[in-house]
This record gives structure tokens, sequence and C-alpha cells, in this order.
């Protein structure tokens, strides 16, 4: 059985009298320890797509199903301890706290998730071992992201969902990025979904899903993804 | 256009627009309304003292003076009028609880009245007399009335004519014991000396009003020149209308300039705070105009005109809100009317007000003006740059071992606060300030009521006071001693150091009377030397062991008087044992008699002036009381709104600062109560650091106020129970209040719209 279900799902935003589908009737489902990419032109509904399944927001119809539980009908608590613990999120910009240090961001998740990871060893397998007592501010933008990984992986979610991660590095980081986040989804077994725009990084997918106009446009599976490295960035 | 987004803006940012608005109208009002109020006391008053020609000095003897003493004191170089003078205390129509200090002035140039209402005053009319107005309407008395006065156990009998005010009686309290006047109960009438000498026989003057310009010694000099014998002379700063309303007027003159330097000072510091985010979220839009080409003086005089405007539309209301308050305290039915007895009630605006005022607007101008050109510094791509605050550097106590043990929650709100120091100054300073109001005004009263229990209660161990005759003898006095078992004393003017002063003898063997220390307890006197009041002491520099040479007037022999100690008392004076009196070789004659028979059951006697009860002078306590509790409920409110409004605006300020991290935290997991909690627990910790830094500076405040109110009662600080729990539950729940009307913006946060944009 496929660990994420879209049943139907749409998405409407009104504002006026305006109305605005983001997602239009969508249905797709995902299964456990795939590496998915979700490619689409700017305002294709791919971003609602994430939010949505990361609980973020919830559909204006339709059901979404993770590991067998319905969470389009949830409440607020509900949702926020649904993304507590089973789903973790890496953000273009980062997000992190800025008056925390790398070591407390992360060690932040402990205080919802009881199934936490040691953060000591994330932030070592992201390569951040020197930088423990420092401030977001006081590390490059890669740093940051490897430390958002980190703090998402200590969640030890099912699934680690990232909107543009490369988005705000230059090329050469966002493949180390890229490589960081695959290995680290390899390593403790994660469903990783990403959305971007980015064709390149979809060659590295198992799947690839495309998106246009709030709707699916097509599914791809490819059972021999590209490696990092022989990718022309 | 640019007005267009003035309005939009204000609409946008309207908590921090309508909070800045309050702080400075409430600064202002409060500033307005306490100058107003002692500018208009000295206005009205002197207007009303000069309107009846209150006389510059009194020349007092029991013994009374002659008209040829009279003619003397007129003659003298300097002297412009004088008129002889007398005031007794007289009962109403066998009435016991009315009062009425009779009174007689020769010359009408000299301390006379004004007529607001029936005849004017005809000094050949033997029946005529003239009534308080406050007194006659009070007690239903119409013209035409007769009244019937008894004083020295003789019934006198007049016809009102006229009803009138005195600057002599604008302030008509029996003497300094008590408090507030009550004009229902004791008040003042006036009749021609023609009718004096016809209805009494007598011609007894004890008293010589004079109008003269002379300095204190200079007159003193002359009148002794003219009298051949030194009298005790009174310039208007002894007498209690001019002194208390000189009181009032320092007391409003104090409480202008304290309380509104709190009040403006925190809307100055918030407008600081508040034009910085402001301009600091508006920045993009600053470079936005830059970019469009719009000139630096123009956007500047865009951004500069919302301070502007948040100043001018402040102070418009301030100042109305500042003639609210003077009118509260300054009409004839308000917190004034009670006290000051006087037919002009003008509210004064002091012109240094509207200087000081304008300074205000052209101070927060200028703060809006300072804001808006540091945002635009630079190219205009600079300017477009969001603005970046400063960056997290690691906090010194971070360096201890027992942070690391901290929860994330209370490091990220350590950090949060001293990472936003003025943010944090700001909400201490708005709880300080609000602690500090409460617990000022709250321990005003414990101490005013300790001091009313002090004397009234405790010191005061009597029913009645029994005021003897001028004309009684040795014998009939000893008699009335006896007759009602009590203690008695003997007042004795004296001139200590060129100053009037009452040296009372007591004699206390009946536990009638009771001397406080400054220590607030009882002190038992000692036959050896003499025990001077606190505000002497403190005005001469007296203290145990030091001498004191006084001079009773009337006589030519100085005495010297070894001070044993100091005493807190009601009137400013020196009080000594009889025994100590005798050994001195002291004249005096008892001329109070303290006990506890009821002054209904004193029966009428010709060595008897007059009784006075002690339930009369607790009953004035009420009105003081009553002012009292509109004051406190006036600055509680005032507190409690200052605090509301500079914490939730500080609160949301907060709130759209941590906006992103909040979102952050969000996603993560965390349910809204968490957030909140973390929220709500930072303010707590500011909320108690702040209440133990205002706890000590409202006593301190206090006692500026106690120390300004010196020259009237001797008051010693007392703090109740009530004035913790009320002050602590009082600010706490301020704190409280707004930290949950903040977090409960949490369930707003948009998720997805706050994780878009970049830092």
């Amino acid at each position: 059985m496929a660990l994420i279900e879209f049943q139907q799902v749409s998405r409407v935003y009104v504002s006026g009298e305006h109305e605005l589908k983001a997602l239009d009737g969508v249905d797709l489902s995902i299964d456990k320890g795939k590496f998915v990419v979700i490619l689409g032109p700017s305002g294709a509904g791919k971003s609602t797509l994430l939010n949505l399944l990361g609980g973020l927001d919830s559909p204006t119809s339709g059901k979404i199903v993770v590991g067998g539980k319905d969470i389009s009908t949830l409440s607020g608590d509900e949702l926020a301890e649904y993304r507590a613990k089973t789903v973790g999120f890496v953000f273009q910009f980062y997000n992190l706290i800025p008056t925390l240090t790398v070591h407390e961001n992360v060690t932040l998740v402990k205080e919802i998730s009881p199934q936490a990871l040691s953060a000591t060893k994330m932030i070592e397998e992201v390569g951040l071992s020197d930088h423990l007592n420092n401030f977001p501010s006081q590390l490059s933008g890669g740093e940051q992201q490897r430390v958002s990984i980190a703090r998402a992986l200590a969640k030890n979610p099912e699934v680690l969902l990232c909107d543009e991660p490369t988005g705000a590095l230059d090329s050469e980081t966002g493949v180390m990025v890229l490589k960081l986040l695959l290995k680290m989804a390899r390593t403790y077994d994660k469903t990783i979904i990403i959305v971007t725009h980015n064709q390149n990084i979809a060659r590295m997918a198992d799947v690839v899903v495309r998106v246009k106009n709030g709707r699916i446009l097509s599914v791809v599976d490819q059972p021999e993804p590209a490696n990092a490295d022989d990718i022309d960035w | 256009m640019l007005f267009k987004k003035l309005l939009r803006t204000m609409g946008q940012y309207k908590a921090q627009f309508i909070s800045m608005i309050i702080m400075i109208a409430l600064g202002i009002g409060v500033f307005v309304g306490f100058n107003m109020e002692w500018v208009s006391i000295e206005q009205n008053t002197s207007k009303f003292f000069s309107d009846t020609r209150f006389a510059d000095y009194r020349i007092v003897s029991e013994a009374g003076f002659t008209e040829s003493d009279l003619d003397a004191i007129s003659a003298a170089d300097g002297v412009k009028a004088a008129s002889r003078y007398v005031s007794v205390n007289a009962s109403v129509n066998g009435d016991k609880d009315r009062t009425l200090a009779l009174t007689v002035t020769e010359n009408p140039e000299v301390s006379f009245f004004i007529v607001t209402k029936g005849d004017a005053y005809d000094e050949t009319d033997t029946q005529g007399l003239w009534l308080s107005d406050q007194y006659a309407s009070k007690n239903k008395v119409k013209k035409g009335d007769d009244l019937t006065l008894t004083f020295n156990g003789f019934d006198f009998t007049f016809t009102v004519r006229g009803f009138i005010k005195s600057g002599e009686y604008m302030i008509c309290t029996r003497d300094e014991t008590q408090l507030m006047p009550d004009l229902a109960k004791y008040a003042f009438a006036y009749v021609s000396p023609a009718a004096y000498l016809a209805k009494t026989g007598m011609a007894y003057y004890p008293q010589i009003n004079v109008i003269s310009s002379m300095s204190k010694s200079k007159f003193t000099e002359t009148a002794n020149a003219a009298l051949g014998n030194t009298y005790m002379i009174l310039s208007r700063d002894e007498t209690v209308s001019y002194a208390e309303s000189q009181g009032e007027a320092k007391e409003g003159k104090t409480m202008g300039s304290i309380v509104p330097v709190l009040f403006l000072a925190i809307a100055v510091l918030t407008m600081v705070t508040t034009m910085h985010r402001l301009t600091a979220k508006e920045k993009t839009q600053i470079g936005t105009l830059k970019a469009l080409g719009f000139k630096n003086r123009r956007i500047l005089l865009h951004y500069t005109s919302y301070a502007l405007f948040i100043a001018l539309v402040g102070t418009i209301l301030g100042t109305g809100l500042g003639y609210g308050i003077a009118w509260i305290i300054m009409n004839p039915d308000g917190m004034m009317g009670t006290y000051f007895d006087m037919p002009e009630w003008k509210l004064y605006k002091p012109l240094f007000c509207v200087f000081i005022m304008l300074g205000i607007i052209a101070a927060l101008t200028l703060i809006g003006f300072l804001s808006t050109r540091r945002m635009l510094a630079g190219t205009a791509a600079d300017a477009l740059r969001p603005y970046v605050p400063r960056k997290v550097k690691p906090l010194l106590i971070e360096k201890t071992k027992l942070f690391h043990k901290l929860s994330f929650g209370t490091r990220w709100n350590l950090r949060d606060i001293f990472r936003h120091k003025a943010r944090t100054g700001m909400s201490l300073l708005g709880i300080v300030g609000c602690m500090v109001i409460i617990v000022a005004v709250m321990a005003m009263n414990d101490t005013v009521n300790a001091f009313l229990k002090t004397y009234y209660e405790d010191a005061m161990n009597y029913s009645s006071r029994i005021y003897v005759a001028q004309t009684a003898t040795d014998e009939e006095r000893s008699a009335l001693i006896a007759k009602y078992d009590g203690d008695w004393s003997a007042s004795i003017p004296v001139e200590l150091k060129a100053k009037a002063v009452s040296l009372d003898v007591y004699s206390v063997t009946k536990d009638k009377y009771r001397f406080i220390g400054t220590d607030d307890r009882r002190k038992t006197l000692s036959s050896d030397g003499a025990y001077v009041c606190k505000r002497l002491a403190k005005e001469f520099g007296i203290g145990a062991g030091s001498t004191i040479t006084v001079y009773p007037y009337g006589t030519n022999t100085p005495y010297t008087l070894k001070v044993s100690g100091i005493l807190r008392s009601v009137t400013e004076n020196i009080v000594i044992t009889d025994a100590y009196a005798k050994s001195l070789g002291i004249d005096f004659k008892p001329d109070s008699i303290y006990t506890s028979t009821q002054k209904a059951d004193v029966a009428s006697d010709t060595a008897i002036k007059s009784v006075q009860a002690k339930s009369e002078i607790v009953e004035t306590f009420d009105s003081f009381m009553e002012i009292m509790i509109i004051m406190i409920v006036v600055f509680i409110v005032a507190a409690v709104v200052l605090g509301i409004v500079v914490l939730y605006n500080l609160g949301v300020m907060s709130y759209t600062e941590r906006y992103r991290e909040m979102a952050t935290l969000k996603v993560l997991g965390f349910k809204d109560k968490k957030i909140g909690g973390l929220m709500i627990s930072q303010n707590l910790w500011v909320t108690v650091v702040g209440m133990i830094a205002g706890f000590p500076l409202g006593l301190l405040v206090l006692d500026v106020l106690i120390d300004a109110l010196a020259s009237e009662y001797e008051m010693g600080m007392a703090v109740g129970p009530l004035t913790f729990v009320v002050s602590i539950a009082l600010t706490l729940g301020v704190s409280l209040l707004v930290s949950l009307m903040v977090a409960r913006k949490n369930k707003k946060i948009n998720m997805v719209e706050a994780l878009k944009g970049a830092e």
C-alpha cells in the first residue's frame, strides 16, 4: 500500500470575489522510501501540494491519507502533532531560529517528538560538528541548509518535505545539499519529496511528478535515476 | 497620493498609532492638568486675597489692643492700613454641633469679606450679621432670619443681612488639628464693631491686622517700636488660608512635575522604539519610493508626518484631558471645592505649558525624522534591501553550565530579551511605571491612614477638648480640670529664631493625651527637657541635645531649653511638661482641658470659651478621604491604562518580530498553546523583574511626595499589606491580560505565508 494517498484533492483560495484553484482534483500516490520530485512552473500548485501534505494547510475537498491516516480533517492541534511526528520540512530559506545555536535549533525538536534522534549525531552527519555553538547568522547559506536538514531528520519523521531546498544556494552548494539529502534519506530510510522547478534535480528522482495549473500532468517512474555527480548543473 | 498612503499605513499600524496617541495624551493630560491646577489655585486665591484686602501681618495679644495702639500702628511709616480684629467661636441657636467664628474688624480696608448675596455691609448696623454663604445654604438660613450666638456663656441674637465669603476664612478650620473644612458645622460670620459694642458692651480686640509691604523683620521692628512691647506677629505665610493654599499649589507643582515626567518619558521612548520599528518594517517601501525617483526630502517629509500627526493628535487630546483633570480638581463642587471657599474658579493655563507642549511635538517629530533618515541612508539599492536586525551574539550567561540545563524555550526567551534590549527595556519601564504609580498612591493612602490613626485615635485619647475662657481665674481653671478629670495644656506664643511658634506646656497624668515619636511609637515625656516637632527640628537643624532659646511674646525674658527629643506633631510646636516649665520659671495658665466627658455633657460655664468634640474633627476626614480615594482611583486607572498601552504596543511589536520564528515552530509541530506559553512566560519574567524594581521606586516617589507635604503634615511612611497585594495583582493582571491578548493571535499565524520570503 502506498504511504501517501491523495484522493480528488482540491484547494481553492478565495480572495474577495476571486477564486483561485491552486489544486484541482488531484489523485496521487507515493510509495514508502521513494525519492520523489514534484516539478512544475511557478504557480502550478506544487507548493500547495507540499503544504497540504505537510499539514500546513487543509484541502477544500478530497482526502489525504498518510500512513493509513486521513489528515484532511484533523484539528489544529492534531495537525501540529502530525507535523511533529510524521513530516520534516526543509525550506528554501532554511527557517532556522536566529536566536538559537546550531545545536539548539536541532535539539529543539526533542520538545515535540518523543522519537527524536540525537541532535549531536545528526549535526555530525551533516558535517557541522565544528559549528555546534554557532548561531545561524554565523553560517553560510549551505551550512544553514544543512542544519535545517539535520533538524528535519532529527524528528525522525516518515517523510521529508523539501520546498526548493537549493533555490537560495549557488549550484555547487546546491549539489552538495542534494547529495546530502539523498544520502540521509537512504541512511535513515525516509521517503523524500522535493518540490522544484529545476529540471536537473528531477533526473535524480525515483519518481517525477509534473504539475501544471493545479493538475497532475504526469507521473513517471525512473528505475535508474542519475547520480548527482553525473548531472551537468 | 502619499497622503492616501499615510492614512492606509495608519490603518495597518493602528495598535501602534493608537497606543502612541494614548501615551502622549496621558502624559500631556497629566502635565497640563496638574500645572493648570496649581497655577489656577495661585491665580484664583491671590485674586480673592487681593479682593478681600488680605492682611500682610497680624499682631496678636491676648491682653487686647486699645484704640491708641491702633493709632500708633496706623501712623507708623510703611503701614498702609490697619484694623483691630477679633474672632470668637460661638455656638449657634444652642446647637453644640454648629459653630460660627464670629468676627469683627474695624476697618473694611483690611482683611474683609465680599458679599455674594443680600445687603451690603453697613458699619452702623447694630443688629445685622453677615453670614458665610456656604453655611447659610447648607443650614438653610435665609436673609432676615435671627441667629442666637453663644460665647463665654452669654447669648446674643443677630439678624442675617447678607451672605459672604472671606479671604481670612478661605480655608475654614478651627485649628490645625482639623484637616478639612466642614462649612455646615463650622463657618464664620461678621458683625459691625457697632453691633459688637452694642450687644456685648465690649471693645476687646486681641489682634491688629495690617497691610504693609515691609519685610517681617522690618515690620516687627516698626510694630514693637510703635507699641512699646514685643508681640507675636504673624505674617501671611503663618495663616491657615494663605499657607495651606500655597501648600496646595506647591503640591500641585510637585505632582505636575513628577508624574507627567514619567508618562512623557515613556511616551517619548515608546515613540523612539515604535518609529524605529515602523520605518524598519517600511524599509523596502522607503527603498521603493526612492527607486521610483522620489527625493529624499519628500520621503522624509512623508514619514516624519506620521510622527507629527501622532504628536499633534496626542497633544490635542491631552490638552482636553488636562482641562478635564484641572476641572475635576478645581471647581466649586470638586475636590478643591470642599477645601477652599472662594468665589472664582477660573482655570488658567500657564504659558510654559504651551512651550513645553510645542517642545514635545518638536521632539516627537524629530524622532520620526531621525528614524526615517537612518533607513534612507545610502543608495536606492541600499534602501531597498530589507532592514537587517542586529546579529545574535552569545550572552555572558551562556558561559555558565546552568544555561545549558535550561529548556530551549527559556534560552529562546532569554536571548530574545537581550537581543531586543530596547523592547525589553520599554516593557520594563511600562511595568515599573505601572507599579510605581500604584504603589505610590496606595502607600500614600496607607500613610495618611496611619497618620490619622496615630494622631486622632492614639495621640488624642480624649472625647472633648475644653477651651478655657481668657477671663477665667486660676481657681476656675483648677476647678474645671478637677471637674472633668482631664489632662491639660497651656499654649504660650513664643518666638523661635524669628518664627512664631507655640510653646505647649502639658500636664499628662490621666492618659488623655499622648505623644508620638519620630518612630511612630508613643513617647513618654521627661521633665528635664523640651520636645520639638519634626518640622521645626528640620527647619532649624535641631536635634536631641541641642539648646534653643525662645522669647515669649509680651515679655522680654528669654528662656533657654534643652532639647530632649523630636516629636511628630500636627501643629508646629515645642512641647514641655509643666514640671519642666516650672523649673524654668515659665509663666503659664491652663487653656485647654482634655477629657473623656462627651461634648454634650459639658455644662455651660462662663469659664469655658468653647468645647470641641473629637468626633467633629474625625467627621471631616470623610471628605478628606473621599478626595484621597478619587485621586487613588484616577491614578490607578492611569497606571493600568499606561501598563496596557505600553505592553500591548510592545507585545504586538514582539509578535510581529517573532512571527517568522513562531511560524517555524508551528511548522515543526509546536502547538499554539505551547508557543503562546513561551511568549507569556517571557512577559512574566519581565513583569516580575519590573515589579521587584517598581516597588521600592514607588516608595521612593512616595517619599518625595511626603517631603512635599512635610510643611503641612508630619507623616511617617506606612505600607499596608493591601498595597502589596493590589499593586502586585494589578500589575501582574495587566501583564497577563496583555500577554493573553497577544498570544491569542498565535492561532492566526499563517505558516505558508510566513515561510515564503527571505529573512
